[in-house]
């Protein structure tokens, strides 16, 4: 017994343990170095920021303010990513959920009761998809780009008559409440809709974390094969990954609509790729199996700071191209470190 | 080790399995004692995958019962015989990477209360399954940190700890190193004594005889013999009873062989290949002959370019082995293994597939002439005697050996003057074979060279010139096909008889 070589024992070499520290927390040490780099910057010339400090209480509310659509849609995504799959529709859920959610508000439907019905849309639009994915094995790129259309369809119908959004008109007043939700401040200065999305994320950190349906997300998207073989119900995860993904959309939808204290149908788009992009940053791997939730609310962080930040530097254009060349950099580094992970 | 009181943990009783044309496994009958480890053993084709795949509820048999225990067994599906306490180690590994060593060995089987893990015996039962099986490894570390040898552990943990009574392992130790191969054994030994049954399929000799309780022979789908390794006398009994016969087809040699080298490669080496050196001449027919492993595919991917590798190949005087293309334009085509995946375009035509290697022939700067590609798919058709009712049929439609006849026009239509033919004759059935085995002589005999790589020996043996054995890697020997070959040197030499005992 004692003659017999032990089988190497998984790497504590240096560069592993780098590699791995830097896989775990790069993250936070870019949101601060950004924040470092924007606070150093003056910014007296631009009326976004106050006071040209950054680190101002306002500018930081602001910006936390109108992040609360990604932040509070950022977790599920990453969730479902990590399970092997993906959702584009979530723009055209968002931009439906707040027709509906305006609808209900302009039509003297109660806060609770419109939230909750909105909510619920977003639970059966996200069902359909995963229908559409787990029931019909439609390729979940082109199942949700169906849905991408066909969501925002119904929502331009919703709206349609000679207005290109729900707002108030005449006689139809938006009750008081649904401005507040989205921009007055109920605690620290920040407004419902931001303390949704944290509860919303802490819910899916714990669910990640400690519940069947985070692990078996995991090994879904790590190795399906392994996963059925254990006997777990992949098409299950999936199925109620898209309800959640869905969920979180139409709670992006009222905090949005919230903010512009209207029901816009196209208020969603380009979402999925913001989406896509924070839980890129955030860490989450393309093919599954890898992602954390609180990375990815950091990565939402992070990017809604720099396009925020950018507004005040560069000129508006320039946005989606710096966006772009961030993401190809976390993208490179991603490989970089897994590589470097490899190696060791 | 055997208890002659208790009915055997399985037995299998007259399985059959019939394909089209074929039957794979013949009335097979015989009984696994519990607490053994139960060796499956035959040449490729033998049927033992086949056998392998009904016991474990992949396939279905055609006829024929299989009890566990005593009580009746008839898988559906592997999750179905799992269920029954019959877990597989699959050659390919079924871990997941991303998650720890402790969140696989559970997967599947986690205690929970309104969908959240709750704390249970379960992790403490399972630590001690993996401790008592393989203390060096930490339950607490990422599977991707892991060794293959370490996964391959992690899944017999599982098996083990899920209650498995038998586990099957499929040629277990294909990809792991001699240390690592040792201590599966260790492994295997232990789980013997903890009351498990393994039922253990290696084409290496020497590991059957060091690890085994019992040994059950296959031989053209027919069981041949299952008796305990202790009354076996050594690998030449064991040799003899998977050959059993010599009915080879006739190897008749050929006159007009030429002395010109037109492919000599030098030290060829990469992560399997050792210091592989061989020529071949205009006009021959060369045998790579080893076991699964042994390096086959390897070498035919290196000549083809498809693979880096270490060490010089020249053909007809130029240096090849750079890309697929370079080795195209110099007149090297290869037919790979898995002629489904890598061979064929099963989607398209039999008249679509012919030229696609050589398109250029088929336009005028750069204009696709349809009548063109319509008379080489004839006359290909023709030539191989492809048995289609039309040229217009989509490959995936055809049999495995009109699929193989259709990759080798492909290959000819690219005016290739050496042909690397991988596994030619995989799922063929025997009357294709042998129109193949033609083809491949009349190629050779207009003074194209082929290169033939298989794991049957009675290929090699009927249609080469030439024979080189490898064995993990290294090419082992070469020997001149002819009517006085010694087969059971060949085998030993093959299943790492030269290289002195190991375990």
């Amino acid at each position: 017994m004692s003659k017999l070589t032990r089988f190497e024992v998984a790497s504590t070499t240096l560069g592993g343990q780098v590699s791995q520290f830097l896989r775990n927390y790069y993250i936070y040490f870019v949101l601060i170095a950004i924040v470092v780099f924007l606070s150093l910057t003056n910014l007296d010339r631009y009326e976004l920021f106050e006071r040209g400090n950054f680190l101002y209480e306002r500018n930081i509310i602001n910006i936390l303010r109108v992040s609360a659509p990604i932040l509070v849609l950022a977790g599920a995504f990453t969730l479902l990513m990590v399970s092997g799959y993906i959702d584009l529709s979530v723009g055209s859920t968002m931009g439906l959920s707040a027709v509906i959610y305006a609808m209900l508000a302009i039509n003297g439907v109660p806060f609770l009761a419109a939230f909750a019905i909105t909510t619920l849309c977003g639970v059966l639009l996200g069902t359909f998809n995963g229908l559409l994915v787990v029931r019909f094995k439609i390729t979940p790129v082109i199942a949700t780009l169906i849905t991408l259309s066909l969501f925002k369809g119904i929502a331009l119908l919703l709206v349609m008559d000679g207005v290109s959004a729900i707002k108030s008109m005449g006689d139809l007043k938006m009750p008081s409440w649904f401005n507040a939700y989205g921009r007055e401040g109920v605690l620290l200065g920040l407004p419902m809709a931001f303390w949704v999305a944290v509860i919303v994320t802490i819910t899916l950190v714990v669910l990640q974390n400690r519940s069947l349906l985070g692990k078996y997300a995991a090994a879904t998207g790590g190795n399906p094969t392994a996963a059925k073989l254990s006997g777990i119900n992949t098409s299950k995860v999936v199925f109620v990954l898209y309800a959640i993904v869905g969920a979180c959309a139409a709670l992006a939808g009222i905090a949005r609509s919230s903010f512009m204290s209207l029901g816009d149908p196209l208020s969603g788009d380009g979402m999925e790729l913001t989406a896509i992009l924070v839980v890129l940053i955030g860490g989450t791997a393309f093919s599954g199996g890898e992602g954390r939730v609180l990375r990815s609310f950091v990565g939402a962080l992070i990017i809604m700071t720099i396009t925020l930040g950018m507004l005040t530097l560069v000129p508006a254009y320039y946005q989606t191209l710096v966006l772009g060349a961030v993401l190809l950099g976390a993208a490179a580094s991603n490989h970089w470190i897994s590589r470097k992970d490899h190696a060791s | 080790m055997t208890t002659q009181q208790q009915p055997p943990v399985l037995s299998i009783e007259g399985i059959i399995k019939d394909y089209p044309g074929v039957r794979a496994v013949n009335d097979v009958s015989f009984s696994v004692e519990s607490s053994t480890v139960h060796c499956l053993i035959g040449e490729n084709g033998a049927g033992k995958s086949t056998l392998i795949k009904m016991i474990t509820g992949a396939l279905l048999p055609s006829q024929g019962n299989m009890k566990i225990n005593g009580a009746p067994y008839a898988p559906t599906s592997t999750q179905n015989a799992r269920e029954n306490g019959v877990a597989t180690l699959f050659q390919e590994l079924h871990v997941v990477d991303e998650l720890s060593v402790l969140e696989n060995l559970t997967l599947g089987m986690e205690q929970s209360r309104f969908g959240f893990l709750i704390k249970s015996d379960l992790e403490e039962r399972v630590i001690q399954t993996l401790a008592s099986i393989e203390p060096s490894i930490n339950p607490a570390a990422r599977v991707s940190s892991l060794s293959v040898a370490q996964k391959q552990i992690i899944e017999i943990a599982r098996a083990a700890s899920s209650g498995a009574s038998v586990i099957i392992m499929d040629e277990p130790t294909a990809s792991l190193s001699e240390r690592e191969v040792e201590r599966l054994f260790t492994v295997i030994r232990k789980l013997r004594s903890q009351g498990v049954t393994v039922i253990y399929i290696s084409h290496k000799l020497d590991e059957i005889i060091a690890l085994g309780d019992t040994v059950t022979v296959l031989r053209d789908g027919k069981h041949i013999v299952t008796k305990p390794l202790s009354e076996v006398s050594g690998r030449p009994e064991l040799i003899d009873m998977m050959i059993g016969r010599c009915v080879f087809e006739s190897y008749t040699p050929r006159n007009n062989l030429s002395e010109e080298v037109i492919l000599s490669a030098k030290g060829l080496s990469n992560n399997m290949l050792k210091n592989v050196s061989f020529e071949i001449k205009k006009g021959e027919i060369v045998g790579f002959y080893g076991l699964v492993g042994a390096g086959k595919t390897e070498i035919a991917r290196a000549l083809f370019g498809a693979d880096e590798v270490a060490g010089s190949i020249v053909f007809k005087g130029e240096k090849v082995g750079g890309s697929p293309k370079e080795a195209i334009a110099a007149g090297i085509a290869l037919v790979p293994e898995e002629r489904r995946t890598q061979g064929l375009f099963t989607n398209l035509t039999i008249r679509e597939n012919i030229p696609v290697m050589n398109l250029r022939r088929m336009s005028n700067n750069g204009i696709f002439r349809a009548d063109a590609e319509l008379s080489a798919a004839t006359h290909y058709i023709d030539q191989l005697r492809i048995a289609t009712s039309s040229i217009e049929k989509h490959t995936e439609k055809l049999s495995g050996g009109n699929q193989q006849k259709v990759v080798l026009a492909k290959c000819l239509f690219s005016k290739a003057s050496l042909l690397l033919l991988d596994e030619p004759t995989r799922g063929v059935d025997v009357g294709a074979k042998t129109e193949i085995y033609d083809i491949i002589r009349n190629l050779a005999d207009e003074g194209n060279s082929v290169a033939v790589f298989s794991s049957e020996l009675e290929e090699v043996l009927g249609i080469c010139d030439r024979i080189f054995l490898l064995y993990t890697g290294s090419l082992e020997s070469e020997i001149i096909n002819g009517p006085d070959v010694d087969i059971n040197d060949i085998l030993n030499i093959v299943t790492g008889g030269n290289r002195g005992v190991t375990a």
